[in-house]
């Protein structure tokens, strides 16, 4: 089998602040692989058989290839990198146009396309729809688990208040879901492997894409403008599972108001 | 006008992360330093003891009152000011800062509000090419600057940094009476044995006391003292005994990309021999190097399995018996850094395959974090038999001793747990010949019988050379342990200095040394 698996380098959201006057404080904040593409990455890593493949790409400037690189790292074995200056600025619908290209022109004969739900700095989440529909073949939203399936895959995709399985036949887009947070770690074979990875960079010609169908020109979204709104609640968010836990967090803030 | 409130029972104010437990009817919150002095001598000439308290991750009950007032630094923290001198880089910090606050701020260059201690140091620390950091690692990252001052913090990045106390520039302290002085390193220093210095309308003198304190292991078994010593020395490990840390300049290094790693190796024998290695080759010059055993590595995998969103690794490789923990520098020469430990690891039945190497961040976070959930887990079990033994604390060891006697020691703490049918993990800091015994306790026969078995350790630990308390310091619950290190004689001497610059004992009754009646 042939994976692959788009991904999406982005700043670390969680090390993200504003300032005082709510711009982006920039320094200091790591950019990583998008944790939803890694955890696709992951489950696909971890359904790989011998002699299956899989390939990572992803569209964006020199310094992404940081993140394929953790691709390598993590256990891909090829990579591209989609960079060119005319893609910058490029929507959802302009990176699906480029990726959609890559991929006729690449990879036309993978078995799966590969995808995570959205990546946390746009959080758009339209890229791997508007990849199928470019590719005109099946998409699976909302993927939670995936198993090879007689000749094709078989899919359990959770909508939160129903599951489905599905049938995936070869050639279709998957996008996962969910963040495992308990996810992969590179080993030393995998950190030397990512050292040494050649990756490799193929611009707008390479792909055969005409000037106004990439970046901003081929964009059919524009940002006018942002804003940053004051929320007025001073509030903390943390993620507890264990119900105990959480009964002995909520005591002990409570506690501190003593 | 300082804050002052009731506490109630069962108040956070009256435990740390020994757990043990304590009583007092106030806690006082002063904002700035002026309210501190201000508190300390109202409370001073009221007569009210007083115990200083800061984030409260202590381990010995350093910050547990035994009556009187607590004083929590609580709202006296951030990083006032930038310098530089001839040393380098340092930073102005109130006592409550977290190392990880103060960490973030110096990695993102958050330094609105910073201003400069020396002309230009804020602009150009700003334009360093790399950030700068303060490199003291006490593991516990959310414990307080002024904290780690008082018991002279070391933790794992000892190994090549060295513990607080050279890091320090300066202190500003408020004495029990409520007088406060800045104190620059060489500013006042020992003549010979005499320490004399005035702090505001006072003159304090007292005799240098002459018992050795051992710096070949980790060591903070109680103050330092020595011939010719700096007077800010006086206040660095003394645990809050003799005044109170109200500001400190602390020394930066530069940052530099880590590699950190997590080495799977089939048993004990062979992760204690890869360290042994590690440090005798020194080609792979690690930045610290820590032991798992196989109890811990066995925690670690049913806390995964108990609760898998707290350790977020993924799953333990199955041929995994016991672990060694490094940090790497990831600068020029780390391919062959790296390759030689391939080699040693190989030679142990470890490989490339079973060990993790995190570059990022956030995957170095992760392994830090399942280090650190061995002791939290069981900090985290310990309280939860308070409510049926409320007597009982947590019983970890805390001894260095020195390299050529590791060996010895480790015998010497499994045979007899073994013996005392104690239920145990070993882990921390081997490359400094310091690892961490928690014993599991499952009673209150267990408490008692670990509590014998600890003082063996500690005496063994100091007959082969050792400290009995490596980096948690002595706080309340390891008093004993001084006479057994400096002798009734020693033990006077630091008497006679805490009464010099606080004869009635007001200050931190019950640390380090007994509450004077």
């Amino acid at each position: 089998m042939r994976y692959v698996v788009a991904v999406k380098q982005v700043p670390d959201t969680m090390s993200v602040r504003l300032d005082e006057n709510g711009s982006l404080v920039r320094e200091g904040v790591p950019a990583i692989l998008n944790p939803y593409c890694e955890s696709a990455l992951s489950h696909i890593l971890s359904m790989r058989r011998e002699g299956d493949t899989v390939a990572v790409v992803t569209m964006g400037p020199q310094k992404a290839s940081d993140a394929l690189r953790r691709c390598i790292e993590l256990g891909a074995d090829d990579a591209y990198l989609l960079s060119d200056r005319d893609f910058a600025g490029a929507d959802t619908w302009a990176t699906a146009r480029v990726l959609a290209a890559f991929i006729g022109k690449y990879e036309p004969d993978a078995d799966l396309y590969v995808f995570g739900r959205q990546a946390i700095d746009g959080d758009t989440g339209q890229v791997p729809y508007e990849v199928a529909g470019l590719l005109d073949v099946q998409q699976f939203a909302y993927t939670e688990s995936l198993t090879i399936d007689g000749d094709g895959f078989a899919a359990v995709q959770d909508y939160e208040t129903f599951a489905r399985t599905a049938r995936v036949p070869r050639g279709s887009v998957v996008s996962f879901g969910t963040v495992e947070p308990s996810g992969r770690l590179p080993t030393v074979a995998g950190y030397r492997r990512g050292k040494a990875a050649e990756i490799r960079v193929l611009g707008r010609v390479d792909l055969g894409l005409g000037l106004y169908s990439v970046g901003l020109k081929g964009s059919v979204t524009k940002i006018v403008g942002t804003e940053s709104v004051k929320a007025a609640r001073r509030g903390m968010k943390v993620e507890i599972i264990d119900p105990n836990k959480g009964a002995e967090f909520i005591m002990r803030e409570a506690e501190a108001f003593r | 006008m300082f804050d002052r409130q009731r506490i109630r029972p069962g108040s956070r104010y009256l435990s740390d992360e020994s757990k043990m437990t304590g009583e007092a009817e106030y806690v006082v919150t002063p904002n700035d330093v002026e309210e501190l002095k201000e508190a300390m001598r109202i409370n001073h000439s009221k007569g009210n003891r007083i115990t200083v308290s800061g984030m409260r991750t202590g381990l010995c009950g350093g910050c547990v009152p035994h009556g009187g007032y607590v004083l929590s630094l609580e709202r006296m923290s951030g990083v006032v000011g930038i310098g530089k001198d001839d040393r380098g880089y340092f930073v102005r910090t109130l006592p409550c800062t977290t190392v990880r606050e103060l960490n973030r701020i110096l990695t993102t260059r958050d330094f609105s509000r910073i201003i400069d201690v020396t002309p230009g140091a804020v602009e150009a620390l700003r334009n360093e090419p790399t950030p700068w950091f303060y490199p003291v690692d006490p593991t516990e990252l959310d414990g307080s600057i002024g904290g780690n001052i008082a018991c002279n913090s070391s933790g794992p990045r000892t190994y090549k940094y060295g513990p607080t106390r050279g890091w320090v520039r300066r202190l500003s302290i408020v004495l029990a009476d409520g007088q406060g002085m800045d104190i620059t390193r060489g500013d006042v220093v020992a003549d010979g044995r005499r320490l004399t210095f005035p702090a505001g309308r006072e003159l304090y003198s007292f005799e240098v006391p002459t018992y050795k304190f051992n710096r070949d292991v980790k060591n903070a078994a109680g103050p330092m003292f020595e011939e010719g010593m700096d007077l800010v020395d006086l206040f660095i490990g003394s645990e809050g005994i003799f005044g109170i840390v109200a500001e400190a300049d602390v020394y930066l290094t530069p940052w530099h990309p880590l590699l950190s790693i997590i080495a799977f190796l089939p048993t004990d024998k062979d992760a204690l021999d890869v360290i042994k290695e590690i440090k005798s080759d020194g080609t792979v010059d690690p930045e610290f190097l820590e032991y798992m055993d196989c109890g811990s590595i066995d925690l670690v995998r049913r806390l995964m399995e108990s609760d898998p969103a707290t350790i977020r690794v993924p799953r333990i490789p199955n041929a995994a018996g016991s672990a060694v923990f490094l940090d790497l520098a990831d600068t020029d020469g780390v391919d062959q850094r790296l390759d030689r430990l391939i080699q040693i690891l190989g030679s142990h039945g470890g490989s490339e395959e079973l060990t993790w190497c995190g570059r990022e961040d956030r995957d170095r976070e992760r392994m830090r974090d399942m280090r650190h959930s061995i002791p939290m887990s069981i900090f985290e079990y310990v309280a939860s038999l308070k409510g049926s033994m409320p007597g009982i604390h947590k019983m970890g060891t805390d001894m260095s001793v020195p390299d050529s006697r590791s060996d010895e020691m480790m015998s010497y703490y499994s045979e007899k747990l073994d013996e005392a049918g104690l239920e145990y993990v070993i882990f921390g800091h081997m490359g400094n010949c310091h690892p961490h015994v928690e014993i599991i306790l499952k009673s209150m026969e267990d408490f008692e019988k670990a509590n014998r078995v600890y003082d063996e350790f500690a005496r063994k630990a100091v007959e082969l050379g050792g400290s009995p308390s490596a980096e948690h310091g002595i706080g309340k619950i390891k008093r004993h342990y001084l006479a057994m290190m400096y002798g009734d004689e020693g033990v006077a001497e630091l008497r006679r200095v805490k009464d010099a610059l606080d004869p009635k004992g007001m200050l931190c009754p019950g640390n380090i040394l007994e509450e004077s009646q």
